[in-house]
């Protein structure tokens, strides 16, 4: 399931994935980092790092997103679907990415 | 309900009929129904005529439950490449990769040919299907999304890992090592870990400790006895020469 816009890093500082993979409740997990950490989207914002944390003690899988601004958006992706994950990503990314275009015309 | 006065029409011609019926217990109007007697409702529900439960005949309907599909010739020279790879291979490692570029996909390639390990690609759904079947089936929850096998015939992990680090979008998902499931830190732990002949050697070492004390025990006296008797003969055979020699120069 590919995203219909592709996801713009700009405003993002670094994404920090973590899951257990035996466990049944990370293929959303697995999914948005599938597509967060894909070369194309990840030449949007070289300076951004997507680090992913392979854990194997049952936790619950957690996307941890720190924007450029020092917001964080921490999701749990247990029981969220990789595309509603996604929506708020790219949401939140779009509202910062006009700021920061503004903020660097001004 | 009515009283009919049923006498045969006799050939009266001119006279009223003398069938009449009279409606008794209706009214004029006799469109709507008639509320029902609760004790003929009771007699109705109870004498109700419940028909047999019609089978279907066999053969009538095709039957559901074939849900296994076999495999086609494709699905299975895949399976048969995967019994064989599982055969061989000591180390078989599962990656997710993240839609990494043709470049770096090479360059992995490259490192990992150079120690030997190969990169190998099977659908998730063949894995899957041939994981269930066989004695490895707890590794198919690994198999989700995009994966990637790093499978070599010799456990050559820390080459392996030095290999990842280069690439960052790799992740370690978990390895089968020597028929031992391990996840992504007993990965890093067994890289860790010395070779087999030093953990051998401190073994035997470590057994050996006491027994060797023990002789070293026994042998210490005699060996400190024979030491010093030694020193005894060798400070005796100067002074002989010593003593020798004057007399000697005395002599001469």
């Amino acid at each position: 399931m590919a995203a219909i816009s592709t996801v713009v890093l700009k405003a993002v500082k670094k994404i920090t994935i973590q899951f257990c993979p035996f466990e049944s409740n990370v293929r959303s997990t697995r999914e948005f980092l599938a597509l967060v950490g894909s070369e194309k989207v990840r030449s949007t914002n070289t300076n951004c790092e997507v680090i992913s944390v392979v854990k194997h003690d049952k936790s619950e899988p957690v996307i941890d997103v720190t924007y450029v601004d020092g917001e964080r958006l921490v999701m749990k992706g247990e029981w969220l679907t990789c595309r509603e994950m996604l929506s708020a990503f790219q949401s939140r990314c779009k509202d910062k990415d006009p700021q920061i275009k503004a903020g660097a015309k001004k | 309900m009515s009283a009919t006065l049923c006498v045969k029409l006799q050939r009266n011609q001119g006279w009223l009929p003398l069938i009449q019926s009279v409606r008794h217990g209706s009214k004029a109007v006799t469109r709507h129904k008639k509320p029902v007697h609760i004790l003929k409702q009771k007699l109705i529900a109870v004498t109700q005529y419940i028909p047999p439960a019609r089978t279907v005949p066999p053969g009538a309907y095709p039957s559901e439950e074939k849900h296994v599909q076999e495999d086609n010739e494709f699905v299975l020279l895949l399976k048969k490449n995967l019994e064989e790879v599982f055969e061989e291979c000591k180390m078989i490692a599962v990656v997710q990769t993240n839609a990494c570029s043709v470049d770096d996909m090479l360059m992995l390639r490259h490192r990992l040919c150079k120690h030997g390990i190969k990169i190998r690609f099977f659908p998730n759904q063949v894995m899957r299907s041939f994981l269930s079947n066989s004695v490895y089936s707890n590794m198919a929850p690994l198999f989700i999304g995009p994966t990637v096998l790093f499978v070599s015939k010799e456990p050559k992990v820390k080459e392996m890992m030095s290999a990842l680090r280069f690439s960052p979008q790799m992740t370690l998902l978990g390895a089968c090592i020597d028929n031992t499931l391990l996840s992504a830190q007993g990965v890093v732990s067994y890289a860790k870990l010395p070779s087999l002949t030093v953990v051998q050697g401190e073994l035997v070492s470590g057994l050996t400790m006491l027994t060797s004390r023990t002789a070293f025990m026994l042998q210490h006296h005699p060996a400190h006895l024979s030491a010093l008797l030694q020193q005894y003969i060798k400070q005796q055979s100067p002074d002989d020469g010593a003593e020798e020699t004057p007399k000697a120069e005395e002599a001469s």
